[in-house]
């Protein structure tokens, strides 16, 4: 049977009906139709799905939407500010931290979550953060460099 | 795309609602708490529920609480809490560190120790470290509670004492001896995402500073099918002056206390020959901090 669930997304609130057997990540797609958040591996390894639920990044794909009843969910739709970019956004796109762009959306939310609880992390501590979030391309070096220089300029 | 298979989902919003609920339902209804482990099983359909409970509405099981100069901690505090706790951190060193080892920034934000422990897995980060710490377990059912040791709850992969309606609800950490340190090495073959290959836990407590050791505590994880005791190990270190040889003496007999199998994470002999290795050094971190602190940390 449906429940019906409110919970508030990139500062919008919703109220929506959903079976249990579907996850936060299907929820946001489908029925809100934020593409911005991936499915991946669908079980929490590659963080494709991460979004940030209630101040904490987590995989989407590992909570039901009916968890998230109650719940504030931001994901990579709600980080730029009306026309621009987040500085780890800005960053990521000059300092070329995407490629195929799969793993962009929870990179940014895992390095975007990151930055408000340190505002000044070291290498190892961004590489930390970033553990749960796979990139199949760039070898992750420009996507560190690309944290530390937004953190640079976030303190400007 | 991996989907779940149809259920029905309740959030109880007591613990008695909750417990009745359960036990109404039978086998046919489970606890989901982060359902890190739970929703990949359901995915891969290992485990099929009729009924989820989740207990996410239920008072007084997030909490992380001194008791009895101990700790007790809420079944639901997730493993970043106790990870960042300060209260972990100064008290249980090394139940933050083995928190700090599971899965990833993302899985930790979800999942619970109390998860972390009923689900049984053999290479499970915290229930080492909790096992080398005394912890005892608060189980509820509707009409009875009962408190049972975490050493002796685990019976194999994925089945432990834990019976149909019951509830695990707190972990009880008894408070330290003076003189007394630990440590948990988890080896994998990357620092995130990682089940261990092997992993190891270790206690030593000392009479005094530069004394004895009078009591020895090694569990090691991933080497057999729940985390066991290196008995002869720990037999030889009791009432002994720590050296390295004495330690390297425990480590050859732990190799023997396990049982390790051969699988895509390594190989039984490799796994016998790290038991080794991490033995002697969770001994000399332990050693060192044991020496170090003058009460009740470990």
């Amino acid at each position: 049977m449906k429940k019906l669930i409110t919970f508030t997304v990139n500062d919008i609130e919703y109220e929506v009906a959903v079976a249990p057997n579907r996850t936060l990540t299907q929820v946001l797609r489908d029925d809100l139709n934020l593409l911005g958040t991936k499915e991946g591996c669908g079980v929490g390894d590659c963080g494709a799905c991460t979004v940030i639920m209630d101040g904490k990044p987590v995989n989407s794909c590992l909570v039901l939407a009916v968890q998230a009843g109650g719940s504030t969910i931001k994901t990579i739709e709600g980080v730029a500010s009306g026309d621009s970019l987040h500085p780890v956004q800005e960053t990521f796109v000059e300092m070329g931290a995407i490629q195929c762009g799969f793993c962009t959306p929870g990179m940014i939310l895992s390095a975007t979550s990151l930055l408000e609880k340190n505002p000044h992390p070291t290498e190892q501590e961004v590489r930390q953060a970033l553990s749960g979030n796979l990139c199949r391309c760039t070898g992750y070096q420009k996507i560190v460099e690309a944290v530390q220089e937004a953190s640079r300029r976030m303190k400007g | 795309m991996l989907l779940l298979p149809k259920f029905d989902y309740e959030e109880p919003k007591s613990l008695p609602e909750a417990l009745a609920m359960l036990s109404e339902l039978k086998g046919n209804g489970k606890v989901i708490a982060g359902g890190t482990d739970l929703l990949v099983n359901m995915k891969k359909g290992t485990v099929k529920p009729a009924f989820l409970v989740s207990l996410k509405k239920v008072e007084g099981l997030r909490e992380i609480a001194g008791k009895n100069g101990g700790l007790s901690v809420g079944s639901h505090v997730t493993v970043s809490e106790i990870a960042g706790s300060d209260r972990v951190i100064s008290s249980f060193p090394v139940l933050a560190r083995s928190a700090s080892c599971l899965g990833s920034p993302l899985i930790r934000n979800r999942a619970t120790i109390g998860g972390n422990i009923v689900t049984a897995r053999p290479a499970a980060d915290l229930p080492p470290a909790l096992i080398i710490l005394g912890a005892e377990v608060e189980l509820k059912r509707k009409d009875k509670t009962r408190t049972v040791p975490l050493d002796g709850f685990f019976r194999g992969p994925g089945s432990s004492v834990i019976e149909n309606g019951e509830v695990l609800t707190q972990i009880i950490l008894p408070s330290a001896p003076p003189f007394t340190g630990g440590d948990y090495i988890k080896l994998g073959h990357r620092a995130a995402l990682e089940i261990a290959i092997v992993a190891v836990a270790s206690r030593l407590t000392l009479d005094k500073p530069d004394g004895v050791i009078v009591d020895a505590r090694i569990v090691l994880s991933a080497v057999a099918p729940t985390a066991i005791h290196a008995v002869s190990a720990e037999k030889t270190l009791m009432g002994q002056r720590p050296s390295e040889e004495l330690f390297a003496k425990a480590a050859s007999l732990a190799v023997g206390d396990c049982s390790p199998i051969t699988d895509i994470r390594g190989g039984a002999e490799y796994r016998r020959d790290m038991v080794n290795t991490l033995v002697k050094r969770t001994l000399l971190k332990a050693l060192s901090d044991a020496r170090d602190m003058k009460g009740g940390n470990a």
